[in-house]
């Protein structure tokens, strides 16, 4: 049986996760997008998938290869343009083809995740945000092994470390080797990809954590995307670059670990001892009017 | 950087940026503008673009030496959103009195 899966390319909502790459490649719940979309067709029958991209084609290919991990035989065709569902079932379906997936999974524009049409991806950061959220439970198929749900709403890599003083709210996602580190407090709606590290006494509530990041020790991410070291508040859409490493940064081997300003000065990399040591202790200072145990150790 | 006093107020007012550059200076100035009379202090952030750690010590810093002042209050003025939030990244937006006018 036959299908097309059709990339995404209008990223105007969500502007900074395109700078990553092509949408179809996102990552997502330890996979990226158009992975999910051929597990989710492969397990209703598809064996030859085409994959319409207008926008890196090779970053596609790179990630779906030719299908031979999910059984399925994948082609990546390029587009000029994105096609629409009508425009592509025109193009590559002939009329009355049996060798076709049944409608809808004949042909699918990559705008939202699988059993989530309700939800679009990429309209804007809440909306992504809210998908995600969403899609969240919908998430662990027999296929993912790495991955199990521990408690009711509580997901966990099985190569992922946290620490036993770690508290864990519900729902939360803790991709595969990624780390909870002692005293943090993950969820609720948090979402932490994989090889992503969750400092000592940080808080992550209603957020992504995108994979390899580094979320320093006692800060807080809290309605926010955070991915390397951006910072994307989904309420307001506003977008801080964070400067200083030991807040939020990449882990990535392939970035450096160092981050420039809006100068494209290097910052936080070299940055003096001192005024960190003194963030640091203004960040477990005691707050005004909180009580001793929200008080990070 | 203005210092400007208004009765018992002093007002902080065009940092453009707050970093390791001007963080000394900007404690500095703020500490020998402080005087007795001093029971409000204001940090203007509407023109604030950029801030690092230095510049959220220097913040701290200020606060440190505000508290031992008994009764003079700290507030920061029209945070532009990408400062706050950095002091929520920080949690420091629990030290501070914000306020948006």
């Amino acid at each position: 049986m036959k299908a097309v899966l059709i990339c995404p390319v209008d990223s105007t909502g969500v502007p900074r996760l395109a700078e990553a790459g092509p949408l179809a490649t996102t990552p997502i719940l330890g996979d990226c997008i158009v992975a999910h979309w051929i597990e989710r067709l492969a397990g209703v029958g598809a064996r030859q998938i085409e994959v319409i991209a207008a926008d890196g084609a090779n970053r596609v290919r790179e990630a779906v290869g030719d299908g031979a991990r999910w059984g399925v035989q994948v082609t990546v065709t390029v587009s000029k343009f994105e096609l629409t569902r009508e425009e592509a079932a025109e193009k590559y379906k002939a009329a009355g083809d049996p060798a076709w997936l049944p409608e809808p999974n004949d042909v699918i524009s990559m705008s939202h995740l699988p059993g989530c049409q309700d939800r679009p991806l990429f309209e804007s950061y809440a909306s992504w945000f809210a998908a995600l959220s969403a899609w969240t439970p919908l998430a662990l198929t027999p296929a993912r092994v790495r991955i199990s749900q521990v408690r009711p709403g509580i997901w966990i890599g099985s190569r992922a470390q946290v620490s036993s003083s770690a508290e864990l709210v519900a729902p939360c996602w803790i991709g595969d080797r990624a780390s909870v580190e002692e005293g943090a407090v993950v969820g609720p709606g948090a979402i932490i990809e994989d090889r992503s590290v969750a400092g000592s006494s940080s808080r992550i509530a209603h957020s992504w954590v995108g994979p390899d990041t580094f979320v320093g020790r006692m800060t807080s991410v809290a309605n926010s995307i955070a991915w390397g070291s951006t910072l994307i508040d989904w309420r307001t859409d506003s977008v801080l670059h964070v400067p200083d490493p030991f807040l939020l940064s990449s882990l990535s081997k392939s970035k450096s670990s160092a981050t420039t300003d809006r100068f494209g000065r290097t910052l936080g990399a070299k940055a003096p001892a001192g005024p960190q040591i003194d963030l640091i202790k203004a960040m477990g200072a005691p707050r005004a009017g909180a009580s001793d145990a929200n008080l990070p150790a | 950087m203005k210092i400007q006093r208004e009765g018992e107020s002093l007002i902080v007012s065009d940092i453009h940026e707050l970093t390791a550059v001007n963080s000394s200076s900007f404690r500095d100035e703020i500490n020998s503008a402080l005087t007795g009379s001093t029971v409000v202090i204001e940090i203007d952030l509407s023109n604030t673009q950029f801030m690092d750690s230095s510049g959220l010590g220097a913040l701290f810093a200020l606060y440190r030496s505000t508290i031992k002042r008994e009764g003079v209050v700290l507030r920061l003025l029209n945070p532009v959103p990408e400062i706050e939030q950095l002091l929520e990244l920080t949690q420091m937006q629990q030290l501070f009195e914000i306020v948006r006018r």
